[in-house]
């Protein structure tokens, strides 16, 4: 009996020990069976419906609103210098942050969503918009409060971007795209004057760099998310068609084999690291990394957004520069730009209309000179020039802005950034890319791996 | 004249809730049980024959999941992983944290100071800090390559290498042995001193007597350690994602690890449930095991 009783203690103490994993299940039952049945409708028009009722801002009563964002410090201080300034235009209404860093910021606002316990005001990525929302049930279509945010201030390419179920879920914060950036400090050491412009050209830097500053010095770094990309802009601009048109992957295997030897003779050329040498390096981004702050690294292929954060990592930022996109083929430039994130208002908001206020503020108004380039060159025209007005635009995201948005031409398929596929632990892009760089696959079964992978995303969400 | 003593007539209610005082003090432990734990535990069973998505819903039931952790090449391997894991890290831990409360009993100087220095790392458990830490001694180019190469070693890509990841991770785990320390003293020092003594005029060693003496004296302390720590080991998660990610290639994923990817990233929830039940029933099987295989080297003294 006595051991009767102990055994029956300790199963009711492994039971309570795993019980935690249920929780989450039972909190989101309710708002996943009401979604189950509906389907994602793609942007088709974002003519501007007027409201339904016009609005009013509440100025005298106290009101509490919540946003929150991701980002890196400069772009934290930013956001709360815009909340105290909108604090004191309405001193009725006060706004509680929350935000953090991007790493584990998607679980966090999902599971929140899913338990309609989102903030108010979400700084969304773009995809979150078709991934979470494809119903348009989790946030506000904003052409509800055209009153409140003048919503002419962005273009109807971008608000096409973000309308999703007939519903504008998001205005866009800004466009970016992939862009190189060298530092040109290393390259010459190794006796490079000019960047990198081509294919050989890249090849012919990877053999100065191992010849003249050795085996830790390569000219460009690149995670696996990365290659994904890089080898899309290469596919597209040798073969002239999108990755993914039509909810279907526009490349054949063959082609796939082709793009990913293109990422092997990288590194084989020693243009780039093996994956096994960036993960036994044990950092968790390029920018923290001792090879990128020393110059070991010397390049990398990033959004054109985060020029100021891999400039600022440098240990000498002299020769930090944005560099020229590369053409690989001759039947596009390929590559593409897309809305790195918008704002939203969620359906829990209890006061949308002073919620839309607080947008129109960030990103139309006053607010939008202060958060300058913080989040990306704005798309909104308003603020665009707002920031600039207020010399908040830095030169840096702009130059590469700039570039990215004119030498880009293909379209971006909002399920490319499916976390399904472009989790950095367990994503599909992460073990094709690893999987091939460890040895693991051949291009045949790699290429087999990422179609399979991307199809199955796409037509989970046909 | 004396008047009869007033009884007073109790309700059958009152009656009842006399006899039953000490259930109405239970009430809000039993209720927060009921809401907190039974009930999710027993929903997360129904969800693991569910597909349920946080955001689709539900639209198949049946054992799709168990089929699928059963024949999926990931989660078999995961699962193996986990088993490699918990048999790496449960006797290690349990030798290294006997080892260091052996030493910690004798009398000597500052004892107080290295009991407290030993069970800090149990308390720093899973943090931003310790990643750094473990990564900064991991690494390529990290203090324990350094330190063997200045032997004429040549370290290995410990964070890299699929083998060498995961004992990474589990020298963490063996590292916070501070909890199991403290049980080990506790249970060393209630070890009777005339059984020492007794052995020691008989002539036995200092060894003779840890083994003949001391260890079986201390097995309920050892089993106890022993059941807990399969438990935890099984359910390892802040090692692997804060120092690898589960990498590489997986070879340090757990089956926590993937429970949380299912969950919060690819949002499979019913998938996530089953994999926790599949954990939940080998840590009971273990358990079960344990508690049989007692009888056979527990030593009770009542």
């Amino acid at each position: 009996m006595k051991k009767a009783i102990s055994l029956g203690v300790a199963a009711a103490m492994t039971a309570t020990l795993l019980a935690g994993c249920g929780t989450a299940a039972s909190s989101s039952a309710a708002t996943s069976e009401a979604a189950s049945t509906a389907e994602s409708t793609a942007a088709e028009s974002t003519a501007e419906a007027a409201p339904s009722e016009a609005h009013e801002i509440n100025t005298t009563d106290p009101i509490e609103l919540t946003i929150s964002w991701w980002g890196g410090d400069s772009r934290h201080e930013a956001y709360q210098k815009a909340l105290e300034a909108f604090h004191e235009k309405y001193p009725n209404i006060t706004v509680s942050p929350t935000y953090g860093a991007w790493s584990g910021w998607e679980e966090k606002q999902s599971t929140a969503l899913a338990a309609d316990q989102g903030s108010d005001v979400m700084q969304v990525n773009w995809n979150w918009l078709y991934q979470y929302s494809p119903t348009g049930e989790k946030f506000v279509d904003l052409r509800e409060y055209s009153d409140v945010i003048d919503l002419s201030q962005w273009s109807d390419a971008a608000k096409n971007a973000c309308t999703v179920a007939d519903s504008l879920q998001a205005v866009p914060i800004s466009m970016t795209g992939r862009i190189f950036y060298w530092n040109m400090n290393t390259f010459k050491q190794a006796g490079i004057e000019q960047v990198p412009a081509s294919y050989d050209d890249l090849i012919a830097a990877g053999k100065a760099f191992q010849e003249k500053l050795g085996d830790d010095y390569y000219p460009l770094a690149i995670g696996q998310y990365d290659r994904m990309i890089l080898m899309t802009f290469y596919l597209e601009s040798k073969y002239g068609k999108a990755w993914v048109e039509n909810n279907e992957c526009q490349y054949s295997e063959e082609e796939v084999v082709d793009g990913l030897n293109f990422i092997k003779s990288l590194e084989d050329n020693h243009v780039i690291p093996t994956r096994p040498t960036m993960i036994a390096a044990g950092f968790d981004s390029i920018d923290k990394s001792q090879e990128w702050i020393d110059g070991k690294y010397a390049g990398i292929f990033e959004w054109d957004s985060s020029a100021n954060k891999y400039q600022s990592a440098l240990a000498d930022n002299s020769g930090f520069t944005v560099g020229e996109e590369i053409k690989f083929g001759d039947k596009a430039n390929g590559g593409f730009s897309k809305v790195s994130m918008g704002m939203a208002i969620t359906s829990s908001c209890q006061h949308p209309v002073e919620a839309a206020a607080l947008i129109d503020f960030l990103w139309n108004g006053e607010g939008a000179a202060i958060m300058g380039s913080e989040c990306g060159i704005p798309a909104s025209t308003a603020g665009l020039a707002a920031a600039q007005a207020a010399d908040a635009v830095k030169p840096l995201v702009l130059e590469a802005n700039t570039k990215v948005l004119a030498f880009v031409d293909m379209p971006l398929d909002p399920y490319f950034e499916s976390s399904k596929l472009k989790d950095t632990t367990d994503g599909v892009y992460t073990d094709v890319f690893d999987g091939f760089s460890y040895g693991d696959y051949d291009a045949e079964e790699a290429a087999e791996i990422l179609l399979d992978g991307v199809s199955g995303v796409l037509s989970a969400n046909a | 004249m004396s008047s009869a003593p007033k009884t007073t007539q109790r309700t059958p209610f009152k009656r009842w809730c006399d006899e039953n005082t000490g259930l109405f003090f239970l009430i809000p432990w039993i209720l927060g049980f009921l809401i907190f734990k039974a009930y999710p535990f027993a929903s997360s069973l129904v969800y693991s024959f569910t597909d349920l998505n946080f955001f689709k819903g539900i639209s198949q039931y049946g054992v799709m999941n168990y089929v699928e952790i059963f024949t999926s090449r990931k989660t078999v391997s995961v699962l193996l992983t986990t088993v490699k894991y918990a048999f790496i890290t449960v006797p290690l831990k349990l030798v290294f944290a006997l080892f260091i409360a052996y030493i910690l009993n004798f009398k000597i100087k500052f004892v107080n100071l290295f009991r407290t220095v030993y069970y800090i790392p149990s308390i720093l458990g899973g943090s931003v800090a310790i990643a750094v830490l473990w990564r900064a001694l991991f690494k390529d180019t990290g203090v324990v390559n350094t330190i063997l190469g200045f032997f004429g070693i040549a370290g290995p890509d410990w964070l890299a290498d699929k083998t060498w990841a995961l004992f990474v991770i589990c020298l963490l785990r063996v590292w916070q042995f501070g909890s199991a320390m403290v049980l080990f003293l506790a249970a060393l020092k209630g070890v009777p001193a005339d059984l020492y003594e007794a052995a020691t005029i008989d002539g036995a060693t200092k060894t003779r007597q840890f083994f003949s003496i001391t260890i079986p004296m201390i097995t309920p302390v050892i089993f106890y350690n022993l059941v807990t720590q399969i438990a935890q080991a099984f359910q390892e998660f802040n090692g692997p994602y804060i120092i690898t990610q589960g990498g590489p290639r997986n070879a340090t994923t757990l089956v926590s690890l993937l429970v949380y990817n299912y969950a919060f990233k690819s949002n499979e929830m019913g998938m996530a449930c089953a994999l926790a039940w599949v954990m939940f029933i080998a840590v009971a099987l273990l358990t079960v095991i344990a508690f049989t295989s007692q009888k056979h080297w527990v030593y009770y003294a009542d």
